[in-house]
Order: structure tokens, then C-alpha cells, then sequence
């Protein structure tokens, strides 16, 4: 009999709120180093904690994208620890009162649907950042009191794969409900799986990495720990609980420390903040404008027709999603290949995003809708992307500025066939003759005799049927 | 020697008002006095600043405020931005407060001037002052005895007239307790009606800053300034009264409660008598008073030290060498500098809260202990609030006894508890609770008496002791008038 393996995943996120949980310092990354703090943040003796209430709201959302069964009543405690990166030496965490409990991520493997079991998820406050040089080591505390959520899974979780598709699945849900930009290399997701394995129903002994960089990194981590810990098993030697942390180099884990029996954090109740209650108006209002969730998103794209390729290229790009969002009613396959393809290129090639050009919400929605009718071709359509994108004329007035306007009269698109026709009778002959490639031959003079300008689709409508009469 | 801060508030005031004086003349007096005594009252005196504020005040037109110009000393745990804020400790000897306390925000706003920082037990951490790295401060009756602590040098400097008015802080009687000893007026007033924003955290759930001041009047007078909502501090609250409005007041069908306990064997006997006697007063004018039992109210210093220690090794554990304060030079390790920093800059009654509070909340001790306190500590407030459903105040001797030797206590840290028995119940339920000087023990030494009060009727409390104050005969400014 094989091992079994069991896996259960810490993740913290920070919240994207523009303050700080308990102080009114910015919270955001990449600022020069000791620029967002106050006294509050450095743990300055007198200070005390202010709960930002924006807090509580996008931990709500999360909630509810967990799946997550929400605490109404619940309070902060202290969690005691000496450490240089926690500026009271003690951090304000919930212990005993989770904001939620017992939720789930569904996770697909093989077309196999699988429910990731929540056990709860409570907020804290991060520590600042530690950076170690050779003789001193230098703290920047502009991280000290930005809000976390900590996400703990049950020990559910029995292959690699399925922690990273978990951890794609829950970054996903975290990033499309606006709570965390769940940047693992920015640190604004940390992800620490604890592993063991066993042969018996009874769990093995716990091994937890650290310092994991990406998603993928945390599969490696779990395959190498699996590997690592069934060799000592097979030696007949046994397991230490410990805490390893992942090398990214040699994709191994390295041990960072033994487990000392159980932590003594001296959790009690944190005095300076009362107990909160959470209103049922209080959660409507943090859920009031919640996004719509990727995979209601999947699901209309799948509808309208998208590619599967380019549906997850889509879900992959919030910012492309959510632009696809205000043109729900229009078609989404023309929509969205004209966003993953031509105008991501045009975006990718100046260093620009959409907001920084001229194509206004009128603007695309007129452009698809005339690719949809085919009132302009696609070359019209690359001829005038510039101007689109430019200036701030609307469709119409670039083609017939640029005299592109696709020739949609009928008596006007007759006479250039008949012209076309009776220039090039063997051509003709050709078609009659069985030839069916000669229509597509007839179709490019057409096309060439009307400059490009002609409806192709009438036109082609038209000149078979002139031909099969 | 001038002797312009003997006068009344009120008399202080029509003098700036009719510009026979200015505060510059009140700061002068104030600096001559302090610099002249030798009760070691103040850790800080701030000269420079006093006067230059008091230069700038004596510039503007004397506002109706009461309190406009007038000089106030400040307990050395409470932030007053640029002045050294030293907690009475080793470990803040070098602390520079960068920021102003949410009470100094307002005391600044009322026109006051700052005076100096008084002295105190370390961190807050005792009943006689004397755990002051500075040395004890003493007691203006009797140079010998202890001012009671924490808050000793705020009550030393008011009752030798040194200033006015000055704030404490009080977590287990800290304020009433040396008010008591050295015969001056002490708030405690509810939990949450002056902003934590700014005092060095003992035990966040009980401290509490408050007024002491000469009398009664002034005591409200001053509250009502400090007293204002502030955002900084989750626990703060606003009631938009005036504490004076019930001074002079008929007491009308007044009912009083004195607990059993508080006249019980634990009470020295010329307290007591003392007690009785306002007892009589009361009862003299149509105030019924009944001896109650309260349940639990035996209990209090076992949770009190269950729950101030138990926060107390949380909140101090943030003064660690590595950001601000004192800092053990080149440590070894992290946990060098950890370990010798505290070592060396706690004293030794902090460490043993810390080492008691750590222990407390350490594992199962935490469900034991902590959490079962905090059970008993609500079954305590319920039970007072049932009292309170009956009578409008619960009167009782603020100490066991009056001010003893300096020195008697010696290191038994258990005995300095028991001073505090009787002033714990309004921390551990929130409830206000003030010290009056009512009379004096056979060595001449204050009494305090204590009237505990329902959640936010710190107005009731007034109104009684204003009345207590002008029957009884007494007269508790001679150390004041004796300089």
C-alpha cells in the first residue's frame, strides 16, 4: 500500500484597503522605506488601536466568496511573541472569534469536481518587514499594520495538484471580489502548506514550509517534502515536526526549526477594542457591490461562444474581464478578440492601458458592432486603429475622413460586379466549367475593383448568386 | 513669595480678568515653589515652556473660561508633546513624548499651562510612589510618610499647593488612594470618559486618567475640560454634561449605601469612626444611609491581579531596546537585548507584575485564571449595578488606613495591595469613583473618604461631596498656607 498524502494550506493576503487596520497610515506597497507610519504603527507607548472599518467590509467579501459562514459576534485578541518585526511585541490577531468558518473552494482536477474544506479565516495585522544584511538587520515598518485575512484549509488536500489548484482557485476568488491583489511576489499572498504522509488512517507527522515564492513553487514543495519524508520513512527512521522553508534555487526544503512543544502565545482578549457586532445591514452594505465571480464570467463567455483558450486568457486578466463586463449585450467572440488580440498589442506596444486612450465605451461598443454587421472589414478596421485609439473622433467620422466607408448600395455593388464579370469571362468560364476555386478568384477582383470598401459579405452573396444564375 | 495659586480658581480668574495679574505671574509662582520644595513632586519641570506659553496667553484677552491661564501639573505616564515622558522608569529616562495625549489636546485648548511632569510608581506599578526610579516623592503632612501612588507627586504637588489642579491616573486606585493620603480632591471618573489616547498603558481595561485638584468644584471644573469624545480611543465616550451642575444642590430623597465591607476589621478604627460620622451628617440631613452586602466585593485584589498583571506583561512588552527608550548596548543576540534591556531598565516590582502576568496567561492558566476572572469581574459589576438600582451612591473610607512611613512597606508586594482594597471595585466595573479629605487621624494625617457612583454620574458624586464638603469643619490647606 502506497502512502497517503495530507496536506492542509495556510494562506495570508493582504487586503487592499487604502489604510491601515488599526491606524490611518497608507497601506500600500513599494513606498520608500519608513514613509507610511505613525505612531501607532511603531508601537509607540500611549497609542492605541483604531479598527478601520473598511477592514471588516472586504473581509466580508471574502467571506462570502469562501463560501464562508460569517462570525456576527466577535472580537480581537492579543497574540504575545517577541520578535524585532512586531512593533508591541504582541500582535492583534482573532483567536478565539474567526470572522468565518467552514467554507469551501470548488477545485476542478480532471473534470473531477472536489470541494477544498475551510476550517475558518480571521483577520490580523502584518508585521513590519525585516531586512537582514550581514551585521545588522534594518526593519521597514511601512507593512507593520497592513490587514491580513488567514485562510486555513482542513487537512484535505491529497496531491500536489490539487494545492495548486486550490491556490489558483482561491487567488482567483480573492482577486475578482476585490479583496487582495494576492501578489505572491510581493507578498501580499503568502502561501505555507504543512504535509505529511501516512500509510494508516492516522495523520503522519506535520511538516510546514515557509518562504514559498509562487503557486508552483508550492507544489514542488509538497512533491519534494513527500519524496523527502516517504525515504525516511522507508529507512525506518522517524519524522520530526518541523518548520522547513523552500529554497527556489535547488527546489528543495530546507529546515528552518524543530517544533518545540506547542507555542505559548498567551492569547487574551484585546482590551482597547470592544467587541464588534456585525449587523445584518453591515453585511449587505460590504456586499452591495461585490463582482460578478469568474466562473458566472467562464459561463457567459462559454455561452457566447468564446474559445476555451481564450476564455481563461480572459479570467487571467481581471482588468479585461472586468472592461468585458460593460458589454455584456454585444458580441463577446468579436469583443474579445479584438481586446486579446489587436488592441492588446497596440496597448502592449505603447506601455499603455485602455483608460489612457481615446476608445471610449461608445467607440467599442460602435466598433464591435460594425465588425458584427460587417459594415467594416477587418483591414478597414487595422487601417483605422490608430485613429481609434488617438483621437477622439468617432467611427464614422474617421472612415469618411479617411473615405474607408464601407459601400453597402446594392445598385452600386451590381454594377462593379457586372464589370468584374464581364472583364474576366474566363474566369467565368472557369467557374462554370466546375471550377469552384474561380469564385474565390472572382471575389478578390471584386474586392480589389471596389478598393477594399466593398461589404464582403453582400458582395459575395451577390456575386454568387450572379454566378449560379 | 507670591501666593496667587492659594486663591480659588474662581479668584484667580476675576484677577487675569481684570488684569491685576497675568499668567506669567502665576507660572513665576508656580516655578518658585516647586524649585523650592523638597517633596521630589515633579520628574520634569518644564520652565522654558510654562513661560513661553504664558507669554504668549498673557498677550490674548482673558476668555470666559475658568481654566484659561491657569497652571497644571501632569503625571509623568501621560504624552505631552516634546517633553520627556518617563513613566518613573530607567526605561523611558531618555523618552521624549513626540506627540500630545488626547487629554493634553484639550487641557491645551482650555488656554492651561503645563507645568512639569509629576512623579509616580514605575509604570504606574504601585501605592506609595516609592517604585519611582527617582526616589519616592513625600507626603506635604508629614515629610516621613508616603503620598500613596501611583499617582503621588500629582497629589503631593496639589496639596502643598505647588499648582492648582494636575492629572493622575488611576487602574487600582491610583488617583483616590494618594488623594486620600495627602487630603486632596481625586476622580476616577467612568471608564472611557477621558481618552486613553496618549497614557502609557498598565492595564488597558481599568486605567483611566483623571482630576486632582483642591476641592470639589474645581475637581468637575476640570473634568468637564478633559472629557470629550476622542476617535483614537475605541473606548471613549461623550455625555455633553456639566459635572458642576449638582454642586450646591439639595440632596433630595437621597439614599446611600455603605458596604459591610468597607467598615469591616480590615478598616483601621479612626477611619471608620471617621466614616460613621459623615454617616451621622448624612442621616442628620434626611439622607437615608443603609450598610448593604455586596457579593464578591472580597474578591477584588485577587482580580485585580489576575487582570492588571495579566494585561500589564502584554502592554509593557513593547519596551524592548530595539525602537525608542532605553536600549542594552551592544547585545549579543536579539534575545540579549531583550533579556539585559529589561533586566536593567525595569524595576523590580515591574518585573514581578510582568513575570506574574506572563505566568497568568501562559497555556491553561489563561481558561483558569484570566477568563475566569473576567467572569467574576462581570458578576462583580452586576452586582454593584443592582445597588445602584436603589441607591444613588455607595459611600465607604477611600484607604484602609491613612499615610504610613516611608519605607514600612518594604518589599512585601502583597501588603501594598491590600492598601487598595476598597478603590478596585469602581476599576474592575468601570464605575466613577471619587477621594475627599473628610478628616483627620490622631497623627494629623488626612482621611479620605470615597463615593462610588452609577456608570457616567460623575455628576451625583459632585453633588454629594459638595454638600459633605461644606459641612464638615476641617480645613485641609494648611500645608498649602504653611510654605
Amino acid at each position: 500500500m502506497d502512502y497517503k498524502i495530507t496536506v492542509g494550506i495556510e494562506v495570508h493576503c493582504e487586503l487592499k484597503t487604502k489604510e491601515k487596520i488599526f491606524s490611518p497610515s497608507l497601506s500600500c506597497y513599494g513606498s520608500m522605506a519608513n514613509t507610511n507610519i505613525n505612531v501607532i504603527d511603531l508601537g509607540y507607548p500611549g497609542t492605541l488601536p483604531l479598527l478601520n472599518k473598511e477592514v471588516l467590509e472586504y473581509a466580508i467579501r471574502a467571506c462570502k466568496v469562501l463560501n464562508l459562514n460569517i462570525t456576527h459576534d466577535m472580537h480581537f485578541d492579543r497574540k504575545n511573541y517577541f520578535y524585532a518585526d512586531n512593533p508591541k511585541n504582541f500582535q492583534i490577531t482573532q483567536n478565539e472569534t474567526p470572522i468565518g468558518r467552514d467554507g469551501y473552494v470548488e477545485i476542478d482536477v480532471d473534470g473531477v469536481k472536489k470541494k477544498i474544506e475551510i476550517l475558518e479565516m480571521h483577520i490580523e495585522e502584518d508585521t513590519s518587514k525585516s531586512v537582514h544584511g550581514e551585521k545588522s538587520s534594518l526593519l521597514d515598518f511601512n507593512r507593520a499594520g497592513v490587514p491580513l485575512i488567514e485562510i486555513v484549509t482542513k487537512p484535505c488536500i491529497n496531491s500536489s495538484v490539487e494545492a495548486v489548484k486550490y491556490l489558483e482557485k482561491l487567488r482567483e476568488l480573492l482577486l475578482y471580489a476585490n479583496v487582495s491583489d494576492c501578489k505572491i511576489e510581493e507578498g501580499s499572498m503568502r502561501c505555507e502548506p504543512n504535509v505529511s504522509i501516512s500509510k494508516t488512517e492516522k495523520f503522519g507527522t506535520k511538516v510546514e514550509v515557509k518562504n514559498i515564492g509562487s503557486i508552483s513553487n508550492v507544489g514542488e514543495a509538497i512533491e519534494y517534502e513527500v519524496a523527502r519524508q516517504k525515504e525516511i520513512l522507508e529507512k525506518g527512521e522517524v519524522l520530526k515536526e518541523q518548520t522547513r522553508r523552500f529554497d527556489d534555487k535547488t527546489k528543495t526544503t530546507i529546515l528552518m526549526r524543530v517544533k518545540e512543544t506547542g507555542n505559548d502565545y498567551r492569547y487574551f482578549p484585546e482590551p482597547d477594542i470592544p467587541f464588534v457586532h456585525l449587523t445584518d445591514e453591515f453585511i449587505e452594505k460590504s456586499l452591495h457591490d461585490l463582482p460578478r465571480m469568474p466562473d458566472d464570467r467562464r459561463n457567459d463567455y462559454e455561452k457566447a461562444g468564446i474559445l476555451p483558450i481564450n476564455i481563461e486568457k480572459i479570467i487571467a486578466n481581471k482588468a479585461l474581464s472586468d472592461y468585458l463586463e460593460r458589454f455584456l449585450d454585444i458580441n463577446l467572440v468579436i469583443a474579445s478578440n479584438l481586446l486579446l488580440g489587436d488592441i492588446s498589442a497596440y496597448l502592449n506596444k505603447n506601455n499603455i492601458s485602455i483608460s489612457d486612450t481615446k476608445l471610449t465605451d461608445d467607440k467599442f461598443r460602435d466598433l464591435v458592432n460594425k465588425l458584427d454587421k460587417k459594415e467594416i472589414s477587418n483591414k478597414i478596421f487595422k487601417d483605422i486603429l490608430n485613429d481609434i485609439m488617438e483621437t477622439d473622433k468617432n467611427i464614422n467620422t474617421i472612415l469618411d475622413d479617411k473615405g474607408l466607408n464601407l459601400i453597402n448600395d446594392d445598385s452600386l455593388i451590381d454594377t462593379l460586379i457586372d464589370k468584374v464579370l464581364s472583364d474576366n469571362s474566363d474566369i467565368v468560364n472557369q467557374y462554370k466549367s466546375g471550377n469552384e476555386r474561380s469564385a474565390k478568384a472572382l471575389m478578390g477582383l471584386l474586392m480589389k475593383e471596389g478598393k477594399g470598401k466593398i461589404n464582403p459579405s453582400s458582395a459575395n452573396q451577390k456575386l454568387m448568386e450572379k454566378l449560379n444564375s | 513669595m507670591s501666593n496667587y495659586i492659594n486663591l480659588s480658581i474662581k479668584e484667580i480668574h476675576v484677577l487675569l480678568k481684570e488684569k491685576k495679574i497675568t499668567p506669567i505671574d502665576l507660572v513665576n509662582e508656580c516655578i518658585k515653589k516647586i524649585e523650592s520644595s523638597d517633596l521630589n513632586a515633579f520628574i520634569t519641570l518644564d520652565k522654558e515652556g510654562a513661560l513661553k506659553q504664558a507669554e504668549e496667553l498673557s498677550k490674548m484677552e482673558v476668555s470666559d473660561d475658568l481654566l484659561f491661564g491657569i497652571p497644571i501639573a501632569i503625571k509623568d505616564n501621560i504624552m505631552v508633546n516634546g517633553l520627556r515622558c518617563t513613566c518613573a522608569s530607567r526605561m523611558l529616562d531618555n523618552f521624549t513624548a513626540i506627540y500630545d495625549a488626547g487629554c493634553i489636546d484639550l487641557i491645551k485648548k482650555h488656554g492651561m499651562i503645563i507645568i512639569g511632569k509629576t512623579n509616580m510608581d514605575e509604570f504606574a506599578m504601585g501605592s506609595t510612589s516609592e517604585t519611582s526610579y527617582y526616589g519616592a516623592p513625600k507626603n506635604p503632612w508629614n515629610k516621613d510618610k508616603v503620598t500613596g501612588g501611583s499617582s503621588g507627586g500629582s497629589a503631593a504637588s496639589v496639596s502643598a499647593g505647588l499648582v492648582p489642579m494636575a492629572l493622575g491616573s488611576d487602574t487600582g486606585g491610583s488617583i483616590r488612594q494618594p488623594s486620600s493620603f495627602t487630603g486632596i480632591v481625586g476622580m476616577k471618573p467612568t471608564y472611557g470618559r477621558v481618552s486613553r489616547y496618549g497614557l502609557v498603558a498598565f492595564a488597558s481595561s481599568l486605567d483611566q486618567i483623571g482630576p486632582m485638584t483642591r476641592n470639589v468644584y474645581e475637581n468637575a471644573l476640570l473634568l468637564n475640560a478633559i472629557s470629550k469624545l476622542d476617535r483614537r480611543d475605541m473606548t471613549s465616550f461623550d455625555t455633553n454634561e456639566d459635572f458642576t451642575r449638582k454642586i450646591d444642590k439639595p440632596l433630595e430623597n437621597f439614599k446611600v449605601a455603605i458596604p459591610n465591607y468597607f467598615v469591616s476589621d480590615i478598616v483601621d478604627s479612626e477611619v471608620k469612626n471617621k466614616i460613621l460620622e459623615i454617616k451621622k451628617l448624612l442621616e442628620d440631613n434626611n439622607v437615608k444611609v443603609d450598610f448593604i452586602d455586596i457579593k464578591h466585593i472580597d474578591k477584588t485584589v485577587t482580580l485585580y491581579q489576575i487582570i492588571a498583571m495579566g494585561e500589564a506583561s502584554s502592554n509593557l512588552a513593547r519596551f524592548d531596546g530595539v525602537r525608542y527608550g532605553f536600549s542594552y548596548p551592544n547585545p549579543t543576540s536579539l534575545d540579549d537585548l531583550y533579556s539585559k534591556t529589561r533586566k536593567f531598565g525595569f524595576g523590580n516590582e515591574v518585573k514581578r507584575r510582568i513575570m506574574v502576568g506572563s505566568y497568568l496567561l501562559s497555556g491553561e492558566n489563561a481558561k483558569t485564571y484570566y477568563n475566569k476572572a473576567l467572569e467574576i469581574r462581570d458578576d462583580l459589576q452586576k452586582n454593584f449595578l443592582k445597588v445602584f438600582d436603589n441607591y444613588n451612591l455607595i459611600i465607604g473610607p477611600t484607604t484602609a488606613r491613612c499615610a504610613y512611613d516611608l519605607g514600612d512597606k518594604g518589599d512585601d508586594p502583597l501588603k501594598s495591595f491590600m492598601d487598595d482594597v476598597l478603590v478596585m471595585h469602581a476599576n474592575m466595573g468601570g464605575f466613577p469613583s471619587l477621594s475627599m479629605p473628610v478628616g483627620f487621624n490622631s497623627e494629623h494625617l488626612p482621611i479620605g473618604l470615597q463615593i462610588i457612583g452609577n456608570l457616567r454620574d460623575e455628576a451625583t458624586i459632585y453633588g454629594l461631596a459638595s454638600f459633605i464638603e461644606k459641612n464638615i469643619k476641617e480645613d485641609f490647606s494648611e500645608v498649602r498656607n504653611g510654605l
